[in-house]
């Protein structure tokens, strides 16, 4: 598996740019994210997502349907989407540390 | 003789669920396991195929792989068949575990069943027939790449392709209706109304991450006045990557589910989103396992449903896209089920100029991500881009005749041309054509 080298640290990814492991997530991951999804700016609303999903996937070993994380974060559909323009499935997912979804994503 | 080409081997990513496999195979369980798949499953078709082929290589031109891989045969048509199921007939299944692991990663990654080769074949072979069966040997053997397996477990626990629970599908519907409703205050999402016009199903991936598809169109069956509906329960989601994975007893299972779900509903016909392999699983393959020749229901995909919306002006469309488009003709339904003049129809009516691609209609390269190869996952990316140089070329081409979006009416496709898009920094934006219905028709107040 390939590695990046982002703010000081290394991290291990698959073919798609997503994390080998949940537990290796951080801080810095979550700026290289950032900077490969081209957001420009990130803010309490994109943690509030990340927190969201972490937690989730922490319980239930999987991502969350994109109507659960509207419902706990209180944000409409297609606010998500302006927030991670790539989608839940693939950009907040991968911010988030989880895995790429299985199925036709 | 010539000494066979060395095979430009691509960087190949661990596949965790095929290595773990592939360690527990044995030569007995390979032996019996391809013998019995042969021996009672295959019969005169693949005899017929095998006694026919006369090697003759017209199909070779007609793979986007050998022809991205600078015509290294290996990745020919015949050459993936000789590579794999021509071996293991010639073994009689006497085959090692590395051929298998190879196999396998042939079957469902350097193949996407696009049957572009077959139309170029003189004896219309289905050289992706035979990757069926090659994938078919390896479900059996346990071999299956891990991220498409656990698609096909999804779909025979949950009979969707996404792990949906239950409750989570009508909530999501309840939720986009609600959202659409301030839109458009009377929108409904009927759920299981018995009757109607025609019941409308999706694949899993639109409820679980891409609900706003559900949404516009709800948004366009109420613009147009349908009367439609969705089940409730099980049956909603069309799609089925089991076909994909030769688990062809949960192939029939799931298409089971999803023409229950219409014959309960008593609706007359049943309208499909936008994806191309779950019109090839309940038009063709699924369907006939199950021993129906056609669809015990009527079914339509989007586009052939859109046209007739279009067409009968039970749509009307505000102002035309002014953006220039061009048009990708996905396997399973132009190659399958002859929809390209009825798409044409769609882009024309929508926009103001269509740049066709060359080649185009049943002649179009594939994605590379159908036929199951984007759903075996991260692994074999790289597979799918290198092996797609000639996809990126053509829509180079296009580009540079003015098209800046790419219409892909087919979920997989919409997928795997956004990687060769950004990979190649081809710069298109990607589109269905729900997506330019629902901004350019006109909206009831």
């Amino acid at each position: 598996m390939p590695t990046v080298e982002f703010g000081g640290k290394s991290f291990t990814v698959d073919e798609d740019g997503f994390i080998d492991d949940y537990t290796n997530w951080s801080e810095e991951w979550v700026q290289y994210v950032k900077k490969e999804e081209g957001i420009e700016e990130l803010n309490d609303e994109h943690q509030k997502v990340i927190t969201v999903l972490r937690e989730y996937y922490e319980k239930n070993g999987i991502a969350p349907m994109v109507r659960v994380l509207s419902k706990v974060t209180g944000f409409k559909l297609k606010h998500i989407y302006e927030l991670f323009p790539s989608g839940p499935g693939k950009g907040a997912c991968k911010m988030a540390g989880l895995p790429k979804p299985t199925g036709c994503v | 003789m010539a000494k066979a080409p060395a095979k430009t081997e691509p960087s190949q990513a661990l596949d965790q669920g095929l290595a773990v496999g592939v360690a527990r195979l044995t030569p007995e369980k390979i032996e019996s396991t391809i013998r019995t798949v042969l021996k009672s499953e295959t019969g005169a078709r693949l005899s017929t195929y095998v006694e026919t082929c006369i090697h003759c290589g017209l199909c070779a031109e007609a793979c986007h792989y050998y022809l991205s891989h600078d015509n290294d045969p290996h990745y020919a048509p015949v050459g993936k068949v000789k590579q794999t199921l021509w071996e293991m007939i010639k073994q009689k299944g006497r085959v090692t575990p590395e051929f298998i692991e190879k196999a396998a990663i042939i079957a469902h990654t350097e193949c996407n069943l696009c049957k572009r080769c077959a139309q170029y074949c003189p004896f219309g072979i289905d050289i992706a027939y035979l990757m069926l069966v090659v994938r078919r040997i390896i479900h059996k053997l346990g071999c299956t790449p891990l991220y498409i397996q656990d698609t096909a477990h999804s779909h025979s626990v949950t009979m969707n392709q996404m792990w949906v629970k239950g409750d989570e599908w009508p909530d999501t519907l309840q939720w986009q209706e609600e959202e659409a409703q301030a839109e458009f205050e009377d929108l409904r999402i009927p759920l299981d109304v018995e009757g109607a016009e025609i019941m409308y199903s999706v694949i899993a991936p639109e409820p679980k991450f891409q609900a706003q598809l559900i949404y516009q169109a709800a948004a366009i069956f109420h613009a147009a006045g349908v009367s439609w509906t969705m089940p409730s329960e099980l049956g909603w989601d069309n799609s089925d990557m089991a076909m994909f994975t030769g688990d062809n007893e949960i192939m029939g299972r799931i298409k089971r589910a999803h023409y229950d779900a219409a014959i309960r509903l008593k609706v007359k016909r049943i309208v499909m989103g936008e994806c191309g392999h779950a019109f090839r699983s309940v038009y063709d393959v699924g369907n006939r396992w199950l021993g129906w020749e056609m669809p015990p229901i009527p079914i339509v995909h989007a586009i052939d449903f859109y046209y007739e919306l279009l067409k009968e002006g039970r749509i009307k469309i505000t102002k035309k896209y002014p953006t220039p488009i061009t048009l990708h003709d996905p396997c399973n339904v132009v190659r399958g089920g002859g929809l390209h003049e009825k798409a044409r129809y769609v882009a024309h009516t929508l926009c103001e100029s269509v740049v066709e691609m060359t080649p185009n209609r049943e002649h179009n390269y594939c994605c590379a991500a159908g036929g199951g190869a984007i759903n075996c996952g991260p692994p074999y990316k790289q597979t799918r881009i290198s092996g797609n140089r000639i996809k990126a070329e053509q829509l180079f081409a296009a580009k540079t005749r003015g098209a800046q979006v790419l219409i892909a009416p087919c979920h997989n496709c919409h997928s795997g041309l956004h990687d060769i898009v950004h990979h190649y920094g081809v710069g298109l934006d990607i589109k269905f054509f729900g997506d330019l219905i629902y901004e350019l028709m006109e909206k009831p107040a």
